[in-house]
Parts: C-alpha cells; structure tokens; sequence
C-alpha cells in the first residue's frame, strides 16, 4: 500500500476517533445531573457576574444557548459540537466569557508542548547510553544498578517526583533553580527533568533489550568471525536496528508524557495547557475543560502518526497496513 | 508456561503434577529475585496495613482539632498534622485502605471484563472480533486518563465513581492481551483435540484456552493495580480526586505541593510511603514476568 493511502487511512482514523471522544464526552456533559449547559450550572461558572451584572450576564446566557443550539435535539447539537471543534472554532468559556478559548489557548498549548518535547529529548540523550552501558555490561552489578534505577524511574509518577523536587529544591538548597512559576528558562528545569525521569528509564531499558538482542543475532556472529573489531560490531551492525526500534518507543512515552505535563504544570504553577485544564474540570467549565482534552489528545495521535510514519520510512521491510 | 494434557483420568491426574511443579519451580526463580522479595513483603505490610488500618488508626480521617494545625510530629500524632488538624498518621492508615479498595475493585472488574471479551472475540473472530477490536483501539488511541478525568466530572468524585471509571477505561489492555494469546491457540492442535471429543466452545475456553493464559493475564493484572493506584492519585493532582474528607494519598501529596515550605511533615510520609508502594508492586509484577514467563519480557 502507497504512503499516501496509509496517510490519508490514519488521518481518516484518528478524525474517526477524536470525533467520537468529543461527542462522547458532550453526550456524558449534556446527561450530567441538570445538564452542565444549563442556566444553573453557567451561573455557578460565571460566578458572581449575575448579582453584579445582570444585563451581561443575560447576553452572555442567550450567547451559550445559541452557541450550543440547546433548543435543538441532542444530536443536533453533537454534530455542531463536533464540527465547530474539529475547525478549531472553540467558542468562549463559561468562566471567562469575554475571552475566545482560542485566545486562551494561544499562550497556553506552545507552554505544554514545549515541555513535553524538551522532555522527550531529555530522555534520549540520557536514555540512549544508559541503555548501551548496560547491555554490554549485562549482568553485571552495573547493568543491575541501572535496571534497578530506570525500573524506579518508571515506577515513581512525575507529580510525586515533582513534590519531591520542590522540597528538595525550596527548602534544602535553595536558590539554586525556581521551584514555581513560569517565564525564565530555568522555570523549566525541574518539570522538564521530572517528565524526563520515566521516559529515561523505558529508553534504557528498552534500548539495554533491544541492544542485547540484537547481539546475539547471527549477522553479528558472522562479523565477529570476519575480523570485524567489537566496537565496530556494537556500533555500525548492532545499533542501527536497535536505533530502528527505540522510535517505536516513544509513541506511548509521548502519551505518557502529555498526561504527565497536565500533573506538573498544576505542582510547578505553569500556564499551560495543563493548568487551564485541571481549572476548567474542577469550576465546571465544560466547554474549556473538554477543549483541553481534545488539543492534548490531538498532540498524542499526531505524535503516533509521525512515529509510525517514521518508523516505515526507517525500516522499509516494515510494510504499512 | 505450563503444559495440560488433552483428556482422560490418568492425564488429569498428570496435568495436576505439572501445575503442582510449575508452580515449585515459578516460585524458586521468584525467590532468587532479591527484590521482588522485598517488594512483596512490602505489599504484603501494605494489604495487611489496609485491613487493619482502620482499627488500629488513633484518631478518625475526618476527626479535625484545629488547635493542634498544622503541628509537628508529637507522641498524640505521630506523623504530624494537617492544616485542617487532621492526624497524618490515622489519613495514611485510612488511605491505604481506600486506595486498595478502588485499585483492587477497579483492576478486577477491567480485568473481569477484559478476560471475557477478549476470549469472546478470539475464540467467536468474524465480527464479533472486529467490533471489539475496534473498540479497543479506540481506548488506546487516547490516553485513558482524560476519559476518566470526564467520566469524574460527570459521575462524582466517590469510591463507587472513580472505581468505575478505572474499570471502563481499563478492561482494553487485558482483552488485546488475551485476544492475542488466544488467537495464537485457537487453530492450533489442542483446540483441534478437544473440538473433536465434542468439547463446547465455553468448556474449550474455561479448560484448555484459561490454563494457558492465565500466567500472562496474572502478569498484567500485577502491571494494572499499581497503574491504578497511580491513576487515582493522579485524579486529585488535577482536584478531581477522591472527595474530601474521605483522605487519599493523591490529596495529601497534592496538598503537600502547596505548603511544604512550611511544613515539610506533610510530605515525607505521604510521598514516601506511596513511593515505595508504587516501587514494590512494580517489583512484584517483575519478578512475576520472569518467574511465570522466563522467556517473554526483557
């Protein structure tokens, strides 16, 4: 099958799907006890605007219902919901209805991205030759020490290392790097490392895997055989197809990480997607909350799309299907 | 794996033998891992912590003294207290319990329904299988921790909530799982065998497709408690948790965020006790691998 085919097949998907999860999660909202798009729950949001400005707050009122077609039928309204999101004309939020959620996002998604790549090339640089020390150091006290440590990384979630490095960085040694807020590039130090531990320790690991695997394959004992010099054998024949494989890797880590970004912004005080998120869910806001979801989980099936992509391109014995 | 014979008296009684020595020999590679070890009996202390928990705790999880906020560690409480006067100690007892109640409740239903589906689908194929598969994919074309942060919002924020939406968003990994294991037995001789002693498709599932399973799926479910435990905390980083007063460790460490400059109390033993407990399943899980499955994993 084409490229182009398999492309426009995977686009077709994850459309497919990013539209289900929208008109899931606007189905589940409108069912919610008294209907979150109704006039009880949009006061709760909008605050204390109906005591101080009635007026306002009525036009804000008439601005939803039209928005969301509430006096249509419910299917109605999930196509309309759908599309308007898949067009990325994501409307006002409840809480700040003066703002467009897309202004909002503007300065908000460039923040969580950037962490979540950052942390994705953290993970590599330290990954990558972790895992080689300890493949060909396997099973020895130092391939165990390593196992050991990325298995910790792994099993340790970022918002709990998060905790822990505000600590260690707000009260042990202070001053060293910020452990709140947002703007300086040291700001970014501490999230970035805390994304990067677990992804660090499934780079090692799988990279120590794939690496001895790939050693014991018989081209390798051929070029052994031959002269080939070990180092020359490790390097030129034996990585290429553990290189190969590490790009498979870091599409769930991708995921991984994205959810981990919406835990450490909340901890570090970072304006990101992340924190615009956890404010929407707990004061109500549907429309910015489900907005949020829809944009992260855009970032998460893009990334597949290009590591998939990537990986065919790799290794053309990989047939796309 | 283990292996089961086909049918008959005689072989039955040989199938138990195996088991029996399987088990013996999982058992002694289970042993030679120094750290599964301990991660066991780390999670034994934490289920036994669970039960107990309860009665031993001095104070109740929403027992407030507001005189004593915010104090250090004293001999009336032994791990500090919060900024509502609750004692840490009794919060961490009554957390272990709540925690183990939602990742046990919640990993069992996934896996209950996984198991049944991805054996329906594996053994049925056709279309039953391509509409289940679908809909797996569609759970893992996301991240589930967004379906569930929705699922919260719309249910609530209790035990019965949360456990269900663990469950609705965990059951797809364990059917993928199963359905492929299954498809790799279903045209093979042993399926063959008993299909012709006129074995019906439910007997071939529960006698001779579960046993060979079930090692594996025992291996995901010791992955799965530990990722649901991590989830559920998850929920409160974002304050969608477990609704207070009920204490869980994902508030405490999510409160701790905020004031530990002040009070680093708060913190050690939330986050180190959780820590641990995350660690220690994770180990469990892995000496499981490789003692059950030697040749599968890393």
């Amino acid at each position: 099958m084409g490229l182009l085919r398999y492309l426009l097949k995977r686009l077709v998907s994850i459309l497919g799907t990013i539209s289900a999860v929208l008109a899931l999660s606007y189905v589940l909202m409108h069912y919610a006890p008294g209907s979150f798009f109704s006039s009880a729950n949009l006061a709760s949001a909008m605050g204390t605007l109906k005591m101080e400005n009635a007026h306002l707050y009525a036009s804000y009122l008439r601005m939803f219902r039209d928005r969301y077609g509430l006096n249509l039928p419910l299917w109605r309204q999930v196509l309309e919901y759908v599309w308007h999101s898949l067009s990325f004309n994501f409307g006002n939020s409840f809480q700040n209805p003066s703002v467009p959620i897309m202004v909002q996002l503007r300065t908000a998604f460039p923040i969580s991205a950037g962490l979540a790549f950052g942390s994705i090339v953290l993970a590599l640089i330290i990954g990558f030759p972790l895992g080689v020390v300890a493949a060909l150091h396997r099973n020895t006290w130092l391939d165990s020490v390593l196992t050991t440590l990325s298995m910790a990384g792994q099993a340790i979630p970022s918002f709990v290392l998060a905790v822990i490095l505000v600590f260690v960085f707000g009260v042990w040694i202070p001053g060293v790097v910020p452990v709140n807020g947002w703007g300086t590039p040291a700001n970014a130090v501490l999230p970035i490392v805390c994304l990067a531990t677990g992804n660090v320790g499934v780079v090692t690991r799988y990279m120590r895997g794939s690496l001895i695997e790939a050693l014991r394959q018989d081209y390798i004992r051929t070029a052994e055989a031959k002269g080939v010099p070990y180092r020359a054998v490790v390097w030129r024949h034996a990585m290429r197809n553990s290189l190969t494989a590490l790009v498979t890797v870091i599409g769930p880590s991708f995921a991984f990480t994205v959810v981990g970004t919406v835990w450490v912004e909340n901890i570090f005080s970072i304006p990101g997607l992340g924190t615009l998120l956890s404010g929407a869910f707990v004061n109500d806001d549907i429309p910015l909350a489900i907005t949020s979801v829809f944009l992260l989980c855009l970032m998460v099936m893009g990334m597949n799309l290009l590591v998939d992509l990537s990986y065919a391109l790799m290794n053309p014995r990989i047939r796309l299907e | 794996m283990m292996e089961v014979p086909a049918t008959g008296a005689p072989a039955r009684g040989a199938a138990i033998a195996t088991r029996a020595s399987a088990t013996r020999r999982a058992w002694s590679r289970y042993r030679a891992n120094p750290l599964a070890v301990v991660g066991l009996i780390w999670v034994f202390l934490f289920f036994l912590l669970g039960i107990i928990g309860p009665w031993v705790a001095p104070h109740g999880y929403a027992q407030t003294n507001y005189l004593m906020a915010n104090h250090p560690p004293t001999w009336a409480y032994p791990m500090g207290t919060d900024s509502l006067g609750h004692d840490m100690f009794s919060e961490i007892l009554f957390s272990i319990r709540f925690a183990l109640e939602i990742a046990i409740f919640a990993s069992l239903a996934a896996f209950t329904l996984g198991t049944v589906l991805g054996l329906w689908a594996g053994l049925q194929g056709g279309l039953v299988d391509t509409a289940l598969m679908r809909v797996v994919d569609f759970f893992f074309a996301f991240p589930a921790y967004f379906l569930d942060l929705i699922l919260v919002t719309k249910f609530g924020r209790g035990m019965g909530p949360i456990i269900f939406a663990l469950a609705i968003t965990g059951w797809a990994g364990y059917a993928r799982l199963i359905r492929g294991l299954v498809l790799g037995m279903r045209d093979g001789e042993m399926v063959e065998a008993a299909r012709a002693l006129g074995s019906s498709p439910l007997h071939t599932a529960a006698r001779y497709l579960f046993p060979n399973v079930v090692s594996n799926m025992l291996i995901a479910l010791a992955f799965g408690i530990p990722g649901d435990l991590t989830v559920q905390a998850a929920l409160s980083v974002v304050g969608m948790g477990l609704n207070p007063p009920l204490p869980s460790f994902g508030n405490m460490i999510a409160a701790a965020g905020g004031n530990i400059l002040g009070y680093p109390w708060l913190l050690y033993w939330p986050a180190g006790i959780f820590a641990v407990t995350l660690l220690s399943f994770l180990f469990v899980a892995d000496g499981l691998q490789e003692a059950l499955n030697p040749k599968g994993g890393y």
